[in-house]
Parts: C-alpha cells; structure tokens; sequence
C-alpha cells in the first residue's frame, strides 16, 4: 500500500503523458484517416494506389518495427524528431490505415438505392454525400470508430519502449526498483482499463446521438 | 544515403535466426488463441448469469489493457512468485489470453449471424438443440469467421514483436540487435519490414485458401 501511495505521482505524470499521446494521435489518425478513405472511395487511379500500398504496408508491419525505424534509421536519413514527436507521428499514422478502413467500409455499407433516391429528388453530388450518405455512414462507423480509439490507447504503450515516459514505462521503472511487479503493473492495467472504458462510455453515448433520428 | 544490397544478404542470416522464433512463437500463439477461444465463447454465451457475468469481466479487462503490460505482468511477476517464466512462454501467455478475447467475439459474432432462423429451421426438422447446433449452426459459422480470423492472426504475428522486450530473441530483437552494432540501420528495417511482410502475405494467403476450400459452391 505505501508503495502504491508513493508510487503514485510518478504512474500519474505517466498516465498524463499516456492521455496526452492518445488524444493527439486519435485526432491525428481520425483526420488523416478520413482523408485516406475519401481518396481511396473518389480520387484518382494513382493516388488510389499509393493509398493502397500505404494501407498494405502498415498491415503487414508491426507497430513497433515502426518506431523503431523512425527510432534508429530516419536520424539517417537526416531526419531527427524528438521522441514525442517521433511517436505521436508514428501512432498516428499506423492507426490512420486502421481509421481508413473504418470510413471506407461506412461509407461502402450505405446502399446504392441511397445515391439513386437523392438523385431522384434533384440533389447534387456533394448534397447526397452529405446530407445522406455520410449521415449513415457516421452511424455505421461508430462502434469500429470507437474500437480502433481503445487500439489506440493500447497501442501508445510501445512508446515506453523508445524510451517515452508514458504509464508502462513509468510502470516498468518503478518495477524494476521495487520489485512488486503484481502491485504496479496491476495498477498500471487498471489505468488502462479505465481510460479504455471511459472511451466506450463516450462511444456509446457518440452512438445514441447518432441513432437519434429526427 | 544509399541502400547496400550486399549488405542485406550478410545480414540475413541473423534475421532468419530471428524469424524461425517468431514463427515458432506465431504458430502456437495462434493455434492455441483460437482455441482457448472455445471455452471463453462458451462462457460468454452460457445459460448461467455468473459464468457469462465472469467471461465478459474476463474478456473486457484484456481488451482495454495493452499486450505489452500483460507481458510484463507475466513476465516479472511469475518470477517473483518463484516460478520464473522464459520470456518466450510469457509473450506466449499474454498473446493468447489477449487474442482468446477477440477470437472468443469473433466466434459469438459468426453463430449469432447465423443462429436464428437457421436454428428455428433445424428445430422444425426435429433436431435437438444440440445437434442443431452441431451440424446447423457450426459449420455455416466456423465459414463465416474465416475472414476475421485471418485478421486477428495477422495482428497476433505482429504482436509477436512485442516479445523483444522481454528478450525473446526474435525478428525484431535481431533486428535490433543489428542496429546497435552497426551503422546500417536502414537496410535492417527495410529487410525486417519485408520479413514480416513476407510472414503476414503467407498467412492471409493460407487463410484464403482454406476460406476457398470450404466454401460450400
């Protein structure tokens, strides 16, 4: 107990900095996402396959090799972030693909008939996308939208492993002084665990105001 | 900058050391994910309120905690139990107790889609439940779960990473390795990134076949 009441203000910087890197790189990868997914649904051949190839690359690769290239290989190439930023560059744009699949099959979900009717009553292309297929499309995507968040926020753990002070590390450290593995990183899950069902509470409340039909 | 092709080939021998582990780990970690998944999916559909109450608390705590914590909980805290455990066995524990989760609701997913009225059909025909479900309900939906099964072991193999941190020597350690003890760093990720490029191609391409074998036509 006194070791959790000391260890306390560390897990909670770490915790800070675990928050701080989910939010920004959820904004990040939302925004980049969306835009891959429109490209991939409207733009053109050759952006297309660069999307494709970009979406194909970050399936078949692990997060962590990631990092670790932007860790070790792009000081090389001349580019030098600092881990911060490093790691919310890398978070963010892996879990855009996961994003991108997310928006594209939201948007592919909405029925073809959809498109027909909005055209049948004199809407025009922008009109329909708005006000009909995207406004189904939100409801769809909700609850995979919401999933890929929680990936998220799992998913910043491996920055402790380039070295960022998030909970894991903050967690790992305090464990390797301490040796109370059980006691520190249960607490650490249990952080965990809370800001992941924090982000399905507000996911679920996101889908009931989705749902709300006028 | 320029990418050194010799340099690959003398370098990938120590990968491949490193890929026969992560292989090695990849395939049970898999294998038994899917089917530790059996019994959690049985929990969570169960008559009983408190086994379903027990299996959900179960599958929502290793969903929302990252693999990595789960490892190191493993990892260092059975050794302060007194029964230290490999590093390789721990990425193996953590991998499987996280994946079960998924598979488990991607199981309950594929016989809810199917169950209804097929199960009404068989019971109209003068099957038990049981039997219903045996040879109604399971074999349209084991068909139907390929595909995100083929997802989930996509994620598990890359997963399997994560075991470097606890000095599993695999792919990425290897490659890591190497990166520390030379100046070469591109040329390794690149290989070590088309390693697994490699590794997952496979695996998706297997899925597929067997998702076209069983097709009914």
């Amino acid at each position: 107990m006194d070791l959790l009441l000391t260890s306390a203000p560390l897990l909670a910087r770490g915790a800070a900095t675990t928050i701080y890197l989910s939010v920004v790189a959820i904004l990040l990868a939302t925004a980049l996402g969306l835009v891959l997914a429109l490209v991939q649904l409207y733009g053109g051949i050759l952006l297309r396959i660069v999307v494709e190839v970009y979406l194909y690359l970050v399936r078949g690769v692990p997060l962590l090799v990631l990092l670790f290239a932007m860790y070790y290989a792009l000081p090389y190439a001349g580019i030098a972030l600092e881990p911060l930023a490093g790691g919310i560059a890398v978070i963010s744009l892996y879990f855009a693909a996961f994003m991108t699949e997310v928006f594209r099959g939201a948007v592919l979900s909405v029925p073809a008939g959809q498109w027909d009717a909005g055209r049948a009553i004199g809407l025009t292309t922008p009109r329909i996308l708005a006000d009909i297929v995207f406004r189904q499309a939100l409801r769809v995507a909700a609850p995979p939208f919401v999933n890929t968040c929680i990936m998220v926020v799992k998913g910043t753990s491996l920055v402790s492993i380039i070295g960022l002070a998030d909970l894991t590390y903050v967690g790992k450290a305090i464990v390797e002084r301490t040796l109370a593995p059980f006691e520190i990183f249960g607490v650490v899950a249990l952080a965990y665990l809370a800001l992941c069902l924090v982000l399905s509470r507000l996911g679920r409340r996101l889908e009931t105001r989705l749902n709300y039909v006028h | 900058m320029s990418v050194d092709l010799g340099f690959i080939t003398r370098i990938a021998p120590t990968l491949a050391q490193g890929l026969a582990t992560t292989v090695a780990l990849a395939i049970p970690a898999i294998v038994l994910s899917a089917l530790w998944a059996i019994p959690v999916v049985a929990g969570l559909m169960a008559r009983s309120r408190l086994v379903g109450r027990i299996t959900a608390d179960y599958v929502e705590l290793v969903r929302n905690t990252p693999v990595l914590v789960q490892m190191f909980f493993i990892f260092f805290g059975s050794g302060v139990l007194g029964f230290p455990l490999s590093g390789f066995v721990s990425a193996l524990l953590a991998l499987v107790l996280q994946n079960g989760a998924y598979v488990a609701e991607i199981y309950r997913g594929g016989i809810r889609s199917i169950a209804q009225r097929q199960a009404e059909a068989g019971v109209a025909l003068g099957l038990t439940k049981r039997k219903t479900f045996a040879i109604v309900v399971l074999p349209q939906a084991i068909r139907k779960v390929i595909p995100s099964l083929s997802n989930q072991g996509i994620l598990i193999i890359k997963d399997t990473s994560l075991a470097a941190t606890i000095s599993v020597a695999e792919l990425t350690f290897q490659a890591r390795l190497l990166a520390d003890r030379t100046a070469a760093v591109f040329e390794i990720f690149f290989t070590l990134a088309l390693f697994y490029l490699a590794l997952t191609a496979i695996f998706a391409g297997a899925m597929r076949l067997v998702e076209r074998r069983v097709r009914i036509a």
